[in-house]
Parts: structure tokens; C-alpha cells; sequence
């Protein structure tokens, strides 16, 4: 008997975590349609950003600017976006390894690079890891707000421009499809500069021939630590989107998983009851047998 | 675009990054540029230009309250005109309705009585005072 109940005992925890992980899967499931609604509404934004310094662009306006100019690297900054909670599969760890990577890069070429975080357990795994951070956030979940990601940005756009740091990476999980997030490094400053329209789109703007207010200039000195603070929330975004989606597909596998388990404790379950009820009869009909005599 | 509703309106649309928090069809449209305001109207020759903080107002919107005008409050950003299109893209829209004449009035009072030393504070300054000033009148405008 005692093996039984064991098993009957095992049987029943294991039901019970797929109930705390359906339960999960289903908050990652709505999360992650939250999340993917605000990065939809967010891209009008960039677009239209691009949009405009298309145009400047084509006009031929002088596109020097700080921001764009590309100095050898003697400092540089490096942010890490990763989640504040675990149990995503392998969203923390793939970010953090592309850091470590990245950091090492920095450190082979004797460049001090200065670490910022976001997410606990980004936090844990680098700090453990030996890696000095300069700055920790752990207010981001899975909605970042622009005003919340804007003096960050604003940070980093004083900190180049006083020269304090040559070039900025952000490592984060980048979306692509429901299907496909990888971690990635990516380059945010300097800003890579404005490409000119196409052609074809050339042959209709030549039409439209914008008037600037005040010259195309200013307003690309204006725009681009705008389109910097859009590429870098835009980062944010990402991260929230494949956080949920990591953890949708964690939760499910392992709801998958926990099922075939049950399935396989409740077969032997059923096995050691039946072998227990057969040894019970052999001793019955043996008791028999012994009275007869 | 597909230009499927009433003739002489013109379409606007202002995104912020989180998001796109207003695109309808109007008869005109009041932008608060760097240096002053300027009302579009149909056929608007196209340019880029830079807002300063202001109201938009937006005046005759369809399917809206009549005669009404509708007032939003952008703090910088920059429109884009053409083709009867009006992009706006700033960091923040507020619905003038929505802001507290009193805290939009402490907010200028505190700015205004703030000391700058050195030319940027100073410059910077202002242009915080500028901004408090444009909201309180934003607010005021509404309430009257």
C-alpha cells in the first residue's frame, strides 16, 4: 500500500503545479497581447520619425551632427534589458550570455566599459559573474512607459555628448514573430545617419518640396535625440514583448510536461493498486485453502 | 490615403511614442510653431516644421460636436504637412480638458520663481517658463 499512496501523493503535487503553470501560461497570454497592442500603437511614432529625416535627407541638408559622428571607442556603455522574474525558459540567460560576450569584447580591448541593468535577474546573474554595474533599474515590467524610459535616454544622450562614452549598446531580446525573439547587441550610439529617399520615392517628394520652419538643420538637431529616445524605448518594448512570449512558451511546455507526468504516475499508480489487490486475494484464497484442510 | 469622406477636410494625426492619440478629419487645424502659431487649412503648401509648446487646435472635426474645437497640448515636436495630411509627433499629448488649471498654475509659479545662474540655466529656464505659461493658458482657455 505504502508505495501506492506515494505515488497517489506524487500524482497529486504534480496536478497541482500544472495548475499554478496553465495558470501562468494564460497571464503571459494576455500580457503578451497587452504588450504587443502598445508595440503596435508605438511604431507610427519611429515611422514618422523616419519619415521626416528621409526628407531632410534627400533635401541634401549638412547631416553632421554629434550624434552621428563615429569617434574611436575610449569608453563605453552598455545596457542590458533583462526581466524581473524568472520562469521565461531561456530569456534571461540568452541576454546575459550576449553581455557577458559583449563585455568581454570591451575588456580584451582594455576599453572601461560602464554596465547598466535592468531586471533582476539580469542583475544577479552579471553581478555574479564579476561584472561592476553602474546602474540598476527594476521598475520596467512589462509596460515600460516612455516617460519613464525618456531620462534614461536623456542620460546617455549628455553622457556623449560631453564625450563620457564613445558608443552605447543595448543588449536585449529583439521580437521578430510570435515565433522568433533572439538576443541581440545592438549599436544605438552614434545613431546611424539618415538614409536618403529612394528614387522612386525621390521623384514624389520632389514635387512636394517642403519649406522648412526653421532651416532643415535645427530641426535635424532636434530630431535625432528625439528618434534616439524612440529607437531606445523601442528596445524596451521589445524586451516586455518577448519576456511574455518567453514565458507563454515556457509555461505551456511545461504544462505539456507536467500532463505526460500524471499520465505516467497515474499508470503506475494503477499498476501497484492492482498487484496489491491480487497479492490480497492469493492471501484470502490461501486462508481458504488452509480452513478446508 | 484613401480620401473617402467629405470634401474639404483635411486629416490629422498626432503619434506619440506610446501612441497614436488622435487621427481624424477636420476643416482646419491651429499648430503652435516654434515662433508663433499658424493656422492649415486645405491645400496647405507642405513643409516640416518645429512646434513649440502650445495648443493644437483643431477646429470642425467630422463626425465630432458640430462647431466644436477640440484642444490638445503638445510641448515641442515637430508636424510634417502635405497633402492635406497633418503628422503631428511630440512626446506627449494631453487633452487641454484634462489638465488642472490649479497644479498647471503652481507648476508655473515654481518654475517662474526658480533661480537660474549661468547662461544654459537661464536659457533653460525660460524655456520651462514658456512651457508652464502655454499649459496654464491651455487650461484656462477650456475652463472658460
Amino acid at each position: 500500500m505504502a508505495k501506492a499512496r506515494a505515488l497517489d501523493r506524487r500524482r497529486k503535487s504534480v496536478r497541482n503545479i500544472r495548475k499554478i503553470t496553465r495558470t501562468m501560461e494564460l497571464i503571459a497570454t494576455a500580457r503578451f497581447k497587452k504588450a504587443m497592442d502598445r508595440s503596435v500603437a508605438a511604431r507610427d511614432y519611429t515611422k514618422q520619425l523616419a519619415k521626416i529625416l528621409e526628407n531632410i535627407a534627400s533635401v541634401g541638408a549638412d547631416v553632421a551632427h554629434p550624434l552621428l559622428e563615429i569617434r574611436p571607442t575610449k569608453r563605453a556603455a552598455v545596457l542590458v534589458l533583462t526581466g524581473n522574474r524568472g520562469l521565461c525558459g531561456g530569456y534571461n540567460s540568452n541576454v546575459v550570455r550576449q553581455s557577458m560576450a559583449l563585455v568581454g569584447q570591451w575588456r580584451s580591448e582594455q576599453v572601461p566599459a560602464q554596465v547598466a541593468v535592468s531586471g533582476k535577474r539580469g542583475i544577479s546573474a552579471l553581478r555574479f559573474r564579476g561584472v561592476d554595474l553602474a546602474e540598476r533599474y527594476t521598475q520596467f515590467e512589462d509596460k515600460p512607459e516612455f516617460a519613464a524610459v525618456a531620462p534614461i535616454g536623456r542620460a546617455y544622450l549628455d553622457a556623449y555628448a560631453a564625450g563620457e562614452i564613445d558608443r552605447l549598446d543595448v543588449v536585449y531580446t529583439r521580437f521578430h514573430s510570435i515565433a522568433k525573439q533572439e538576443a541581440t547587441a545592438e549599436m544605438l550610439l552614434p545613431l546611424a545617419p539618415p538614409q536618403a529617399a529612394s528614387t522612386a520615392t525621390k521623384a514624389k517628394l520632389a514635387s512636394d518640396e517642403y519649406d522648412f520652419h526653421p532651416s532643415a538643420g535645427t530641426i535635424l538637431e532636434e530630431i535625432l535625440p528625439a528618434s534616439f529616445l524612440a529607437r531606445l524605448f523601442k528596445c524596451f518594448l521589445d524586451a516586455a514583448v518577448s519576456e511574455q512570449v518567453a514565458r507563454m512558451v515556457a509555461m505551456k511546455a511545461a504544462t505539456e510536461n507536467a500532463g505526460g507526468l500524471i499520465k505516467s504516475l497515474s499508470r503506475q499508480y494503477n499498476r501497484a493498486r492492482q498487484s496489491q489487490i491480487t497479492g490480497e486475494i492469493m492471501e484470502i484464497l490461501g486462508g481458504v485453502e488452509a480452513l478446508k484442510k | 490615403m484613401a480620401d473617402n469622406s467629405a470634401p474639404g477636410t483635411i486629416r490629422c494625426v498626432i503619434v506619440t511614442p506610446e501612441t497614436t492619440s488622435l487621427d481624424t478629419r477636420c476643416r482646419s487645424v491651429t499648430l503652435p510653431l516654434f515662433d508663433g502659431s499658424r493656422g492649415i487649412g486645405r491645400g496647405h503648401a507642405p513643409f516640416i516644421g518645429r512646434l513649440g509648446a502650445g495648443e493644437i487646435r483643431v477646429s470642425g472635426e467630422q463626425g465630432g460636436a458640430g462647431d466644436g474645437v477640440r484642444s490638445i497640448f503638445v510641448e515641442g515636436g515637430f508636424v510634417e504637412v502635405a497633402h492635406d495630411d497633418i503628422t503631428v509627433i511630440t512626446q506627449q499629448a494631453i487633452p487641454a480638458e484634462r489638465i488642472d488649471p490649479a497644479s498647471a498654475r503652481s507648476e508655473y509659479d515654481k518654475v517662474a520663481g526658480s533661480r537660474a545662474v549661468g547662461d544654459e540655466a537661464i536659457d533653460a529656464k525660460f524655456r520651462r517658463q514658456e512651457a508652464a505659461r502655454a499649459l496654464v493658458r491651455a487650461s484656462e482657455r477650456t475652463r472658460r
